[in-house]
């Protein structure tokens, strides 16, 4: 597949190292010429220098015949124009990254369309409801819905008390029968398992069950259900403003900044939100803004480091849930590892929904779930995919990949050594990084 | 904190390539074959052990795929060095009196195009060392890791672009297609069409088709081999001389720019300006040759005032190296200007050998606004190429490059005087061998050819061909203590 990344800034690098990876042709454009030969000379890419929105550099880049055109520069109207030129040279498909809601409105859809920009991303959007998943169902690190919730894949945090700790796969298949261990994380790396590993205590498990059984789940895991209702907010960003107003009433927020003017202009936003003005790093401003009635504690401002660190002394007062948001990839492993509950990076939300672009460009309700190294993925099975031929186990499928469950007939299975895949099926894929084409190409 | 080398995986590639040059040897092989030779005894045996060697490292399991830098620079020098050793085995065997060194050097002189040549005189070489020794240059000159990055996949990394980078010749490198093995398959693809329509040009006139093989071979990746002992002149053909001059023309142009030309994007080879400052650099020292052979009153018809002077321009400016019938009697006058064109080389890109015209062009600009700000300390000037500026980095590394150039040819030139050889003739082979043309030292005057070289003398101009094909930096950089730590 010939993509076209145009903006060579956190995300469009990302992304194009990703990509690469994943044995694409990706073609970089951006007007800094020193970012451009960082990713020239260490990936397997190839680099334009130029305005991404002139003719003259897109048609350089031959723009015009790329299957996926991806805008992702800090300026919304830059990536719009560049997504128009780029769709009225010949483009196969152009997703714009934006930062304001109006343009993902429905009724604006066709107006979009019409401009020539097919598929938006919205960073702050998928962070924003990523973190309102992650308080409704405070006790996972991930929850990852398909079909209606027919089938639902965690990812949780076993400790000491849980009583699946120390267990190996087998025995847990054969005593429970009804989940299936996608992946384990442990000591930053992912493994996707077989028969004979153990679960640890310390281990971020990911386990994929029908939703019947999530209470059975709750309790093997050695977690309790709890009920979110007040989150404290620090940083008034805008994805702040978009999960104050998506929850709507369903949590009462408090947001905390430190920058009198941002607080001053808040209220308009979210009116349903207490704001106050202060450094939430501050304990004493935490306590003020009512820290100790609060249920859970989401830390979104710019800085990585104070976000961890400030999730952890909320922590110490006695939060149910923390998010905080650490947009270096690198430190998210050692949050992760502190305990934080749930860690968002926009980063990894906007590649992963462009994965999902790549993998299935028809199906605008497929979804997937970003991790640092590896995918979750919803396909849908087409006729005559390689697939189809044989039963799961006499595939011999890549061991970076695993597959979970299925939907068939909009009833949810668990995937077995037996099953047989039709076309129309809808699978749900784990697999770590790098093996995404070799999905796509089981798919097609 | 510095990770070690992936050692395991090194030798795992290095096993990956013997068995592809034990693939390149079945063409010798065959030919000896064809023409009931008995070296193919020589050539099944090298073949036989480079491929069972081949296995073995093959079977090396890396613990890590990962190539880093270090991988790719190590990965290319040892693969030349390790090619070259398997390449030498035919000479040693094939041909008597050749001993180690002098087969080392020829199968280096070979491989980086240079085309100097040691073999004795011998009536009965057979025809399947005459094309290993014309193979062995065509695949030195696009390269041998680009041609193994066209052909396996599994380097379709980022381990592939730093040997990409380590083996391509130029100050920075172009890609023509997103992926590095795209871009590989569209040079070795120009390159093999290049090869074959010279081949068929030649064979259209007065050659056989083995001499226009070999011809191909040898004016393609401009080494300059060629299968007769008395090399182009045997011919006698005005013919062969042109089309080889026009092949030899294009193949010291930068193989991306010749591709643009070919997918039809002429507009940005007109204004390309390396490309430009080569073709008139190509005019000027003609008309220059052509004015001194003129006055010198020694000319028996137009051909030397024409043709010869344009042939030997291009043959030297190329590092191709094929003299023009006559040539080594010609004006001390012309000897110096050669020296300029060996010096300068081709376009970066090209197969060509030499400092590239490139890096003269930004030390040019470089220097102008240098002298520029004694005067004005206070404007501001920039190197700029085809209208846009270079990074101060990449002008840094150029005066590095040419410094450490410079450096080498006289080190080189100094081992070989401490060697027992006249100065003038050290300080000339040890240029010779580094721009990889391969002029004789016949030129200055001492004994035939590279033939009279001490032993020892043989290794250090292998190593200075080797340091010039791979462009300084992926020898060199092997010498110093950090690449190790």
């Amino acid at each position: 597949m010939r993509i076209v990344i145009a903006g060579a800034g956190e995300v469009g690098s990302h992304l194009a190292k990703l990509l690469s990876f994943e044995e694409q042709d990706i073609i970089v454009i951006d007007e800094d010429r020193e970012r451009l030969d960082v990713l020239d000379s260490s990936y397997n890419l190839m680099t334009v220098c130029g305005n991404p929105t002139s003719f003259l550099t897109l048609k350089e880049a031959r723009a015009g015949q790329s299957d996926l055109f991806i805008a992702v520069t800090p300026f919304e109207a830059t990536n719009l124009v560049a997504c128009s030129i780029a769709k009225s040279l010949g483009a196969h498909t152009t997703v714009g990254r934006i930062s304001h809601y109006g343009f993902m409105a429905p009724e604006n859809k066709s107006a979009m369309l019409n401009m020539g920009v097919d598929r938006l991303i919205y960073p702050e959007y998928l962070a924003a409801r990523e973190i309102s998943t992650a308080l409704e169902h405070s006790w996972v690190r991930n929850w990852f819905e398909l079909h209606e919730g027919q089938i639902i894949l965690v990812g949780v945090r076993i400790r000491d008390n849980a009583p699946l700790a120390g267990m190996q796969l087998k025995e847990f298949a054969s005593t429970t029968g009804c989940f299936h261990v996608s992946a384990i994380r442990r000591n930053h790396e992912t493994i996707i398992p077989r028969g004979n590993d153990y679960m640890l205590a310390g281990d971020v498990l990911y386990i994929t069950a029908t939703r019947d059984r999530i209470d059975d789940l709750i309790k093997l895991c050695g977690k309790v259900k709890r009920k979110i209702r007040r989150v404290l907010v620090m940083g008034g960003s805008k994805i702040a403003i978009r999960l104050v107003n998506m929850c709507g009433d369903r949590f009462k927020f408090t947001i905390i900044d430190n920058n009198r003017d941002v607080c001053v202009r808040l209220p308009e936003k979210c009116p349903d939100a207490d704001i106050v003005h202060g450094d939430a790093r501050d304990p004493e401003v935490l306590a003020e803004a009512g820290i100790g009635r609060c249920d859970a504690f989401i830390a979104l401002s710019p800085s990585s480091e104070s976000n961890i660190l400030t999730t952890l002394s909320a922590k110490e007062a006695g939060i149910k849930k923390s998010v905080a948001e650490v947009e270096d990839i690198q430190f998210i492993p050692q949050a992760e590892a502190l305990g934080i509950g749930t860690v968002i990076n926009k980063k990894l939300l906007a590649t992963s929904s462009i994965f999902q672009l790549m993998l299935d460009a028809d199906a605008s309700t497929s979804k997937c779930l970003a991790l640092t190294d590896a995918e979750v993925a919803e396909l849908e099975v087409k006729p005559g995919a390689k697939i189809t031929r044989a039963a799961v186990k006499d595939l011999h499928l890549d061991r970076n990949m695993t597959l979970a469950a299925l939907i068939r007939d909009g009833h949810g299975m668990l995937v077995t050594g037996t099953t047989q895949f039709k076309a129309g099926d809808k699978v749900l894929i784990f697999c770590l990084a790098g093996a995404l084409h070799k999905v796509e190409h089981l798919f097609s | 904190m510095r990770k070690n080398l992936n050692i395991r995986m090194l030798v795992r590639l290095i096993g990956g390539l013997l068995q592809l040059e034990a693939i390149f040897l079945l063409v010798p092989l065959t030919t000896c074959l064809i023409y009931g030779e008995q070296d193919y005894i020589v050539f099944a045996l090298t073949c036989l052990c480079a491929a069972i060697t081949g296995y073995l490292l093959w079977r090396v399991y890396p613990t890590s795929r990962r190539m880093g830098k270090r991988e790719g620079f190590l990965l290319t020098a040892s693969v030349w060095v390790v090619f070259s050793l398997a390449g030498m085995m035919p000479f040693i065997f094939g041909t008597p009196q050749v001993d180690v060194s002098t087969a080392f050097f020829e199968a280096m002189s070979g491989f980086t195009t240079t085309g100097a040549t040691i073999l004795p005189p011998n009536e009965n070489i057979s025809h399947g060392i005459i094309i290993w020794q014309a193979m062995m240059q065509w695949l030195g000159g696009m390269g041998i890791i680009l041609f193994t990055l066209a052909i396996i996949p599994a380097l379709n990394t980022s381990g592939g672009m730093q040997m990409f980078n380590a083996e391509v010749t130029g100050v920075t490198h172009d890609k023509i297609m997103p992926r590095i093995s795209q871009t590989a398959k569209m040079l070795w693809g120009l390159y093999f069409g290049m090869t074959l329509l010279l081949t068929v040009l030649l064979w259209a006139g007065p050659m056989t088709l083995f001499d226009s093989i070999c011809h191909a071979f040898g004016t393609i990746s401009t080494g300059g081999f060629s299968s007769r002992a008395g090399s182009i002149a045997e011919f006698g053909s005005d013919y062969v001389l042109i089309v080889i001059c026009i092949f030899m023309l294009l193949s010291g142009m930068n193989f991306a720019m010749l591709f643009k030309a070919a997918t039809g994007r002429w507009r940005l080879v007109k204004h390309d300006e390396v490309t430009c400052i080569y073709i008139y650099a190509i005019l000027v020292f003609t008309a220059l040759f052509a004015i001194g052979r003129f006055t010198s009153g020694n000319i028996h018809d137009w051909r030397d005032c024409t043709i010869l002077p344009l042939f030997q321009v291009v043959s030297s400016i190329t590092s191709t190296g094929y003299l023009a019938p006559g040539f080594t009697i010609w004006e001390p006058f012309i000897l110096a200007l050669t020296f300029i064109m060996m010096f300068s080389g081709g376009c970066a890109g090209s197969t060509s050998g030499g400092a590239k015209i490139d890096r003269l062009l930004y030390m040019g600009r470089f220097l102008g606004n240098e002298l520029h700000l004694c005067t004005y300390p206070n404007s501001i000037k920039s190197v700029r190429i085809n209208g846009k500026i270079v990074n101060r980095d990449i002008v840094a590394k150029v005066v590095a490059f040419l410094c450490i150039f410079m450096l080498l040819i006289v080190a080189g030139g100094t081992a070989l005087s401490f060697m027992g050889l006249p100065a003038v003739d050290s300080f000339f082979s040890s240029f010779s061998c580094i721009c990889n043309t391969g002029f004789g030292a016949s030129l200055t005057g001492y004994g035939d050819d590279f033939l009279a070289i001490p032993a020892g003398a043989k290794w250090v101009l292998s190593f200075l061909m080797l340091t010039g094909r791979l462009e300084v930096f992926t020898i060199i950089v092997l010498f110093t203590p950090s690449f190790w730590k």
